[in-house]
């Protein structure tokens, strides 16, 4: 019988109520649902632990976000506007709350990683953060997740150098704009070819810039691109970029969106896939930073698929340390 | 479309009397590779270059009394005596196209802008029209992305498309049409959207395939 490892999943039941406006909108609460309902009769149940997610302190996500921003969010909101900036990006009354607490949501398990002996946590949060830039929402996204966390386990837990591994089938350009200058946060993102996929940005050739130049790392991949092609820039580029630059924590942009049956993408990954990335991810951790894991939830919008590759990707995740 | 909107203005030009040593200095304080030489009523009568005004100095393998001799000559040497005549130009109601036939026809990387008088009113470079195309075609515009459509043979494609993107207010930036394999034609289309669900929608219900790779 297979063993796992205990795994801390960061949520709260206020994500459901950031209501995209139904409609076409991909990015729907039924998202978290799905993967709660798989992750109820897997395997991996017992070993699950549950945690509310926080709200963040307004200082950490000033240490990103502008706070005319934020005040252009809130006022917006509770304005009742249905979007920010641009149409993709639709909100509700809520949505200013649920977006701080996505941001508390890496938050949470920053401190659970660093107090309490958790090992492996996984944040099941919305909105999505990866696309979202200092001033600016895009992409379904308002606050950028992983860059608030990054600089919170920098601030909090002088935890130094910090690397962003982003297998979302989008490039991260809010995680990249954050970093692009600063060498102490090595980005990471493996994603569709830009002229062929939202946002249109991460080409190989944006390596950083200034102090920062070398540790962001693009990889674009073709249109139809599948779990080979995948395995291949993994182990020739990210293998050695992590190597090169021995990170103290990681923390994981895991969107599943470059599944073949997610529509968002024209990337071909299998759900087995996200196993085999679930492993990866525990094996680099063990190997630089003793074992501690932060995932956080980016995109995924086939529900069907989405469940069940973040269900494998945990498998992977919780098998590795044994043995 | 028209240069008027995308040339540089107003053109730095220098006079036909006007010694080389002060072109030279004009040339790399600007870092320039092109001037517009006009007479006095501003009136295009040449073009000189980085590489005409190389080829009158004096080369440095030569010997120390020939290359002071050269030099002395070159510092009293007129514009008008190097400048090319044989000159290319825009007006102000050229196109942007039109600038892409004749900066590659001429093989330059400078064209001046005149009036109906042949006086010059600006200069337009392959830099600036690399920047407009990039504008005109939303290349780099954060948050869009290019679709490839597979021609259905139906009637009228581009305006079924137009109308069913204009109905979902879904914004574009650039359409065309080319003859792909096969000889099936392939539509390209910037979009300026994540919601991929609402083009995929879209394009079933003119029953338009989006091709992947
Ligand atoms: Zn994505």
């Amino acid at each position: 019988m297979t063993h796992f490892n205990p795994i801390t999943l960061v949520s709260h039941k206020h994500y459901l109520e950031h209501d995209t406006g139904g409609g076409e909108h991909p990015e729907v609460p039924e998202r978290l649902l799905a993967i709660s309902e798989q992750l109820k009769k897997s395997p991996l149940c017992p070993v699950l632990v549950e945690v509310d997610a926080r709200e963040p302190e307004r200082q950490d996500v000033l240490a990103f976000h502008d706070e005319s921003y934020l005040y252009r969010f809130e006022e917006t909101a509770l304005s009742g506007k249905t979007y920010l900036g641009h149409p993709d990006n639709q909100i509700c009354f809520d949505s200013y709350q649920i977006a701080l607490l996505s941001a508390g949501g890496g938050i949470t398990g920053i401190d659970l990683l660093e107090n309490n002996n958790a090992d492996l946590v996984f944040c099941l949060v919305r909105p999505p953060g990866h696309h979202a830039e200092s001033s600016l929402p895009l992409g379904f996204c308002f606050f950028n997740n992983a860059v608030i966390a990054a600089k919170y386990w920098q601030k909090k837990y002088e935890r130094e150098k910090i690397v962003i591994i982003d297998w979302d089938a989008h490039h991260g350009n809010g995680i990249q704009a954050a970093f692009e200058e600063d060498p102490s946060v090595l980005y990471i993102s493996i994603h569709e070819h830009p002229t062929f996929s939202f946002p249109g940005t991460g080409h190989a050739e944006d390596n950083g810039m200034g102090p920062g130049t070398g540790t962001t790392l693009n990889v674009p991949l073709r249109p139809g691109s599948d779990d080979t092609v995948f395995l291949q820039a993994m182990e020739r580029l990210v293998e050695p970029a992590l190597a090169d630059f021995r990170p103290d924590r990681i923390i994981v942009s895991a969107g599943f969106d470059g599944h073949i049956k997610d529509d968002m993408s024209g990337l071909s990954y299998s759900t087995d896939l996200y196993e085999v990335i679930g492993r990866k991810m525990a094996a680099w951790a063990s190997q630089y930073c003793q074992g501690k894991l932060l995932s956080i939830l980016e995109g995924g919008y086939h529900l069907e698929s989405l469940a069940e590759s973040v269900e494998r990707y945990l498998q992977g995740m919780a098998q590795t340390t044994q043995g | 479309m028209y240069i008027e909107r995308h040339m540089i203005t107003p053109a730095l030009t220098v006079k036909p009397d006007t010694l080389l040593p002060e072109v030279k200095e004009i040339l790399t304080s600007h870092k320039f590779r092109h001037l517009p030489v006009v007479d006095h009523d501003n009136r295009l009568i040449g073009m000189i270059s980085d590489r005409d005004i190389r080829s009158a100095y004096p080369s440095s393998v030569l010997e120390e009394e020939k290359r002071r001799t050269i030099l002395d000559e070159v510092s009293k040497t007129k514009v008008e005596d190097v400048m090319g005549s044989k000159i290319f130009s825009l007006s102000p109601l050229s196109t942007l196209d039109d600038a892409l036939h004749l900066l590659s026809r001429g093989k330059v990387g400078l064209l001046p802008v005149v009036d109906e008088d042949r006086q010059v009113i600006g200069v337009f470079s392959v830099q600036d029209l690399m920047k407009a195309y990039k504008n005109l075609y939303g290349i780099g515009e954060k948050g869009s992305f290019l679709i490839a459509l597979e021609d259905d043979g139906q009637p009228k494609p581009l305006t079924r498309i137009v109308r069913v993107l204009e109905e979902m207010q879904i914004s574009f930036s650039r359409l065309s049409r080319v003859k792909g394999e096969n000889n099936k034609n392939i539509i390209y289309l910037r979009v300026q959207t994540f919601n991929i669900n609402l083009i995929h929608k879209a394009f079933k219900e003119i029953g338009m395939k989006i091709i992947k790779d």
